[in-house]
């Protein structure tokens, strides 16, 4: 069996020209985690460091519960997925995004274990991703102190609600900035006695139900985490929707209106 | 820590090279039909109850009286945590896994022959739920390439056998007002049907079939009569006949929760629920039959009709319930075959009923003790009451008038599911020989809150022993052997092809009987007090059993005096398996 794994791995090592391409460039950030998380990551897909991704958070995180974090690669133009990362955290993807009709930034907050890199990765239609990211110091704990939430008996009522904004287009793109907070102790499952319980998928979409930006999100989110995206709903539609699901079934439905458009508020 | 030191370059590069992609295919898990055949296949175990008739039987017989002292452990495996509550569920057995629940909602699969852990599925569960008797549950329900099992809050999850990933989770009602859920769901042709917890509570008892593929519900049947059933989202019928056994509003908080989930005859085709007991406890307050609780009701799996009904204790006032398993059995009596079912209610008579009609074919004391009836007239069907051992009706604020009844409400047999060996004829009942001081008090329903308008506390009947596992002859009523057990029994029965009884005990033993004689063959403490069902299957030409360990249960909570006895039993989590090595 192992003797026909390499024979494969030869094989397709021999056909992949990522393989037999030049080595990556050195990590700026010189993370001990980067030789693991790059093929976990990326797998044998090009990478390159690239400044035009940018990473805006705080220099030390003074709350390690909910680290504001904001990843910006729209200055590469037409982007596939994104996905954000902190190396030193327990479950280092935070969240990946595929803007289909967005623009390709985001911003949420998130839990930190200990000081980390933070990056952003961008993938282009030519299937390079391009990553960008700076330090982040942090006292730490964020992944395994219990949410705040449960200090409220009430917390499982609650849990699913959103509460969403929209501002009115600008920009050539015409792209809508919304805003939303979705209400979820998002529980790592590290905590003693208490079940990984976190959303594991968000879609944001137009009046038409055509998907705009679409999240798959990840245990190390803040509780209640709140998300900012810039889309391109159709012109005329009064509210876009958002749904999703967390890791025990539990679902996530809401509108969220475009009040400058008429008739959009009841 | 979910972080993986794979080396993803050489999976990728395999993909690439052999032209897979993604992970490998899901195997199909058991169809409709190979449920139906779940009792006779012997090398798996897919539904509770060891096939649909819950007979637990397995034809196995390479453990007999003789070989089964050469039956040793395999590998244990803990359910972790500090979650050591009650265990009560029974393993499910498919293509190299074992899928276990374990207390507050916990579910395992687990490699059946490591004992390694594929995944695990740990319900998060709110805030005040409020299960009466520990926080058990009892096990899951396999079909296809899904798993189903019920939640303390009173939920249905279906996960994905292979990843534990969950597919969907449905409500079945809402916890804040008392429900919860702790049986298995039982699945026949494509649909999950369950029952739902909560008698303590004023709630609605009700059966409720849903689409095994998306959960969207098909039927429900609420078992208190004047409540509407519905088919496909609509209004079917109304479950008998509105104020008939119940007067004014009291249809509406009766109880009769379904809280041990049914059983399903394919020669009939029907579903088999008992219901539990009407709400309040103080039986003054509800005058009436009070149907139907207290019953065995017989259901369409296709609409969820009410085909027919037996009612083992009209007017509880005892907190009899009427959830015990009823068994389908062919009963060979006077050189006929006749399609019965039998039920040990926790009244302490065991039913023989014709499962085609619900008419009463016999009904035998198969406890020491009972003080609340005379006997059950078999022409009427009904139990000849001793009026005064009613407890009494409440004067004013006063509680009324006292009683010493038998059985004790924890019932002569309770939750625990007895075995029927078509091989001895015989069933193998796991009773409890105790009795209680009842009385009622005022009470008005509240919503979540208990609605007893009772007090009481049990007491054990005899010195030397509370449980007892009986052998019955369901054609004569008779007794034919029994063993004795110093602690109550709490746990499940199996029978085999190789003349053995296993069950387990609260001391933590599970042990192994001759089927005909009742001797006991074999015993093995697995570290805290077996109340679980064991289950028996064959895997390369070695017989297997597997049992869950880990005390609890709703003795220790409202056990009384018995409750003393048993408080020194420490408590656990884990899957026994065990198995008679090849010579």
């Amino acid at each position: 069996m192992n003797r026909h794994l390499a024979a494969a791995a030869l094989l397709a090592a021999l056909s992949n020209p990522a393989l037999a391409g030049p080595p990556d460039p050195a990590d700026p950030l010189a993370s001990v985690m980067w030789d693991v998380l790059r093929p976990e990551l990326f797998g044998t897909a090009p990478v390159q460091f690239d400044d035009r991704v940018t990473v805006t958070a705080p220099d030390n995180a003074e709350n390690a519960a909910a680290v504001p974090v904001m990843a910006d690669a729209t200055a590469l133009g037409a982007v596939e997925e994104m996905v954000l990362f902190a190396d030193l955290n327990p479950f280092p993807v935070i969240l990946r995004f595929q803007p289909l009709a967005a623009r390709p930034v985001i911003a949420t907050r998130f839990k930190v274990q200990q000081a980390t890199p933070l990056r952003a990765a961008a993938r282009t239609p030519d299937g390079v991703w391009h990553i960008g990211g700076k330090l982040l110091d942090a006292a730490g704990g964020g992944c395994t102190a219990p949410p705040a939430t449960y200090a409220a008996a009430d917390w499982a009522d609650h849990v699913g609600e959103v509460q969403g904004r929209a501002w009115a287009p600008v920009g050539e793109d015409k792209a809508t900035r919304v805003r939303f907070l979705v209400r979820h102790p998002m529980d790592t499952g590290l905590v003693a006695g208490i079940p990984a319980y976190f959303i594991e998928a968000l879609t944001l979409r137009d009046a038409d139900g055509r998907a705009l930006a679409r999240l798959q999100t990840a245990e190390p989110l803040s509780e209640n985490p709140v998300f900012t995206l810039e889309v391109q709903p159709g012109a005329g539609a009064r509210s876009l929707t958002l749904d999703g699901r967390d890791n025990q079934g539990g679902e996530v439905k809401a509108a969220i209106p475009l009040p400058w458009v008429q008739g959009a508020l009841p | 820590m979910k972080r993986l030191f794979r080396t993803c370059l050489l999976a990728s590069a395999m993909a690439a090279g052999l032209g897979l992609s993604g992970p490998a295919l899901a195997a199909e898990g058991p169809s409709n039909d190979d449920l139906l055949n779940d009792a006779k296949s012997t090398g798996d175990v897919l539904t509770y109850g060891m096939g649909l008739q819950a007979q637990r039987f397995s034809p196995l017989d390479k453990l007999n009286p003789d070989t089964v002292k050469g039956l040793v452990p395999v590998w244990s495996f803990s359910f972790g945590g500090e979650k050591q509550r009650g265990q009560e569920s029974q393993p499910i057995i498919h293509d190299g896994t074992i899928y276990v629940t374990g207390s507050y909602s916990r579910l395992y699969a687990v490699d059946v022959k490591t004992g390694q852990k594929k995944w695990q599925y740990d319900h998060r569960l709110p805030e005040g739920i409020m299960p009466c008797c520990d926080v058990v549950n009892r096990g899951a329900a396999l079909y296809k390439d899904k798993i189903y099992f019920a939640t303390l809050d009173a939920r249905l999850v279906a996960l994905n056998k292979d990843t534990g990933k969950v597919v969907w989770s449905k409500k079945i009602e809402d916890y804040k007002a008392g429900y919860s859920a702790t049986a298995a769901p039982l699945i026949v042709d494509g649909k999950v049907i369950t029952g739902n917890s909560g008698g303590e509570f004023g709630i609605i008892g009700m059966v409720e079939a849903r689409d095994a593929e998306t959960g969207e519900l098909v039927w429900q049947r609420p078992t208190i009569e004047g409540n509407m059933g519905t088919l496909n989202g609509k209004e079917s019928t109304m479950t008998g006949v509105m104020n008939a056994s119940w007067s004014g509003d009291l249809y509406k908080t009766g109880g009769g929760a379904t809280w041990l989930g049914g059983t399903y005859d394919p020669e009939t085709k029907t579903l088999f629920f008992g219901t539990g007991n009407p709400a309040p406890w103080n039986s003054h307050l509800r005058p009436g039959d009070n149907l139907y609780t207290s019953s065995t009701l017989a259901i369409d799996p296709a609409n969820g009709d009410i085909k027919w009904h037996y009612q083992t204790t009209p007017h509880d006032g005892w907190d009899f319930d009427g959830v015990n398993e009823l068994v389908s059995f062919d009963l060979k009596k006077d050189g006929q075959t006749i399609k019965a079912g039998a039920k040990a209610d926790r009244n302490g008579f065991f039913y023989v009923l014709d499962r085609t009609n619900g008419k009463l074919l016999s009904a035998s004391p198969f406890v020491t003790k009972i003080t609340w009836a005379k006997e059950i007239d078999v022409k009427t069907g009904r139990p000849v009451y001793n009026d005064d051992n009613r407890p009494g009706t409440p004067v004013g604020a006063e509680k009324g008038n006292s009683v010493f009844a038998a059985p004790a409400f924890l019932g002569a047999k309770n939750w625990m599911p007895m075995a029927y060996s078509p091989a001895t004829e015989l069933f193998y009942v796991p009773a409890n020989e105790w009795g209680m001081d009842i009385w009622n008090e005022p009470i008005t329903y509240k919503k979540g809150a208990a609605y007893l308008g009772a007090g009481f506390t049990i007491k054990p009947l005899y010195d030397d022993y509370i449980g007892a596992l009986r052998a019955i002859d369901p054609k004569t009523g008779k007794i034919v052997w029994e063993y004795k057990n110093p602690a109550p029994l709490w746990g499940g029965v199996l029978t085999t092809g190789g003349n053995l009884v296993f069950t387990g005990t609260p001391e933590g033993y599970l042990k192994a009987f001759d089927a005909k004689s009742g001797k006991e063959v074999w015993k093995f403490n697995t570290g805290s007090g077996v109340v679980g069902s064991p289950v028996t299957w064959e895997q390369d030409g070695e017989q297997y059993v597997a049992v869950v360990s880990g005390w609890g249960g709703a003795v220790p909570l409202w056990g009384g005096d018995v409750a003393k006895l048993v408080k020194d039993i420490n408590q656990g989590g884990s899957l026994w398996v065990f198995k008679l090595p090849k010579a």
